[in-house]
């Protein structure tokens, strides 16, 4: 592997004393950064595009997702929570939407902003944007970020066709941002804006955002954290509740599917998928031309999209199926986006132009990079092909990677060293 | 015997060079397309793309070898009884063959032009059929070259340099 230019972060720890060496998590991980070595886990920081399969698969407490801790707010002397659209699907239905809102500002928090809010805006800012970008087809979207980091690392060829647009919470980060400095008379640094988010691309998204030009969010609180103390909180309140804005109709941001059938239009033909497995091989279907027919490919990492986020406490199809409920009951709420399109007219939404992490490639170098490839074949004939996982590689070719690296050793590999006793025998 | 040449002008001599000595390749990949086998075709293209991904290839000119050897892949899948795919990697350029059982092309100069296709049902609902197989190949290579005889077996080799 090329050596990293830049240490990247990840919202996933290992504690090693919780992990047995199981293997779960390495067969699970779409870009194969896990290994097990002296029986535990490690994560390769340059490969990880933070999706959560392997804290999903852990049964050991070992995987943690990591989110900052909710008493960071209190450095700020104005605080907002964004809510993305997925925590609407959380709860159960006799407990109204309204009032899990007002619980959340209850937690301590000057203004609590949707996700929702902007739904409408940013459907249309996409459809712009396909419209103003026909050299590329398709369009991906840009909202998952462990997609987006999926190509940064394994489609490079890919990255000029992602939707080089803010995703909708950073959106609303950055109008509330500016509206309450004006509105409210306040410094930029005493704002603290934080989003409540259910997966931990988006907490690494907030705290190493990719192409991001401007400050953004000051931190992330996980779904699963937030949903215990609201729930603590709604027992307080006991049933006392105050009027509460809320914007139902825009909640379709959290499920997969949605979003692509809002951007479809006459002109425009789009394509949802979900699950990373799915997304990895429509990604290689569009490497290869094959998808040229879609303008835009809607891309979700989770199942159903961000209802299925390692993060929320709700299964993915009771969520989703909350979720719409609340959306067909919902009233149609006319949102001055006004301010938001001046914004989006003067670039402010843009981002830099995404770079790749080439984990792919051997070596920099081609004549070094084949010499390596001869190598690893040489030791992939030896290996057995089985792709079990027991030496702590997730196939036999990462195995014979890893013993290209000096990472590990063909004697790593525990079927091999099973039929040299039975020689011996 | 009826034969095709399309050769990108600026590599020319790279290729007289080449075609004369047929160095060994330093990485060879081998994959069998069976007949009317759409599960599975693609498989070959799919592997070849990976192996140049960890070659550090320019990701513009990996999409045209992408392109250029999955449409291959598919032609044979779709209109052959079946064939072989052999891969060379070489440090300079990638040289694609494929080999098929038959049952060969009749007129090579219409099966160049855009739209043209003897596609069955069976291509046309799986998606393919549409006429841009071999011309998407001519656009997508520096070199392409089709030799084939009716009634017999199609040879598609193709070249694509990496600068």
């Amino acid at each position: 592997m090329t050596p990293p230019e830049k240490e990247y972060y990840h919202a996933i720890q290992i504690v090693s004393d919780n992990c047995v060496g199981c293997t779960s998590c390495v067969k699970v991980c779409p870009t194969e950064a896990i290994r097990v070595r002296n029986g535990k886990a490690e994560i390769d920081t340059n490969r990880c595009v933070d999706c959560g399969n392997c804290v999903t698969i852990c049964s050991f407490h070992a995987i943690l997702p990591k989110s900052d801790s909710l008493e960071i707010i209190n450095d700020f002397q104005y605080k907002v929570a964004i809510l993305s659209s997925s925590y609407a699907g959380q709860f159960t239905e006799d407990i109204p939407y309204a009032t899990t809102k007002q619980a959340l500002l209850e937690l301590g928090f000057d203004e609590v902003a949707e996700e929702a809010m902007v739904t409408d805006f940013m459907t249309n800012l996409v459809r712009d944007y396909i419209r103003k970008h026909r050299d590329y087809r398709p369009i991906l979207s840009s909202n998952c970020p462990a997609v987006v980091r999926l190509i940064q690392v394994k489609y490079p060829s890919l990255l000029p066709n992602i939707l080089h647009q803010e995703a909708p919470m950073s959106i609303l980060t950055r109008y509330l941002r500016e509206k309450i400095q004006t509105e409210k008379g306040l410094k930029d640094k005493e704002i603290g804006i934080f989003v409540i988010v259910p997966c931990v691309a988006h907490v690494t998204a907030v705290h190493q955002p990719e192409g991001a030009y401007k400050h953004l969010q000051d931190g992330a609180f996980s779904i699963g954290m937030i949903y215990g103390k609201i729930r603590e909180r709604l027992r307080k309140m006991n049933g006392d509740q105050k009027p509460i804005d809320t914007y139902e109709q825009g909640l379709t941001w959290a499920l997969a599917g949605v979003e692509a059938e809002m951007v479809d239009c006459d002109d425009i033909r789009a394509l949802s998928v979900n699950g990373i497995d799915n997304v990895k091989e429509i990604l290689s279907k569009v490497e290869d031309h094959y998808l040229d027919q879609y303008d835009y490919i809607v891309l979700r990492s989770c199942t159903n999209g961000c209802v299925g986020g390692c993060l929320n406490v709700e299964n993915p199809f009771v969520a989703m199926s909350r979720i719409k409920k609340l959306i067909k009951n919902s009233k149609h709420k006319v949102i001055n986006t006004s301010e938001l399109k001046e914004l989006y007219k003067d670039g402010e939404f843009a981002v830099v132009p995404l770079e790749p992490r080439s984990i792919m490639e051997l070596d920099h170098d081609i004549k070094q990079a084949i010499q390596k490839m001869k190598k690893l074949n040489e030791i992939l004939v030896m290996l057995p092909g089985l792709n079990c996982s027991a030496c702590g590689s997730p196939s036999c070719y990462a195995l014979a990677e890893d013993i290209v690296y000096n990472k590990a050793s063909i004697d790593d590999c525990v079927v091999l060293l099973k039929r040299h006793q039975k020689e011996e025998d | 015997m009826a034969e095709y040449w399309n050769i990108n002008p600026q590599y020319e001599t790279a290729v007289k060079h080449f075609l004369a000595n047929k160095p060994e390749a330093e990485v060879t990949l081998e994959f069998e397309i069976g007949v009317r086998d759409f599960v599975n075709s693609g498989k070959g293209s799919a592997e070849v793309k990976n192996v140049l991904k960890r070659l550090g290839i320019d990701p513009t000119i990996l999409r045209r070898i992408a392109v250029a050897s999955y449409e291959a892949e598919i032609n044979v899948t779709a209109h052959s009884n079946g064939g072989h795919m052999t891969s060379c990697v070489y440090d300079d350029l990638v040289y694609i063959r494929f080999v098929d059982k038959g049952p060969g092309i009749s007129d090579i100069e219409q099966a160049m032009v855009p739209g043209w296709s003897t596609a069955d049902d069976l291509v046309r609902e799986m998606g393919f059929g549409a006429g841009l197989g071999l011309p998407n190949i001519k656009k997508n290579s520096d070199v392409m070259h089709i030799t084939s005889e009716y009634g017999d077996s199609t040879a598609l080799e193709i070249m694509i340099f990496y600068a």
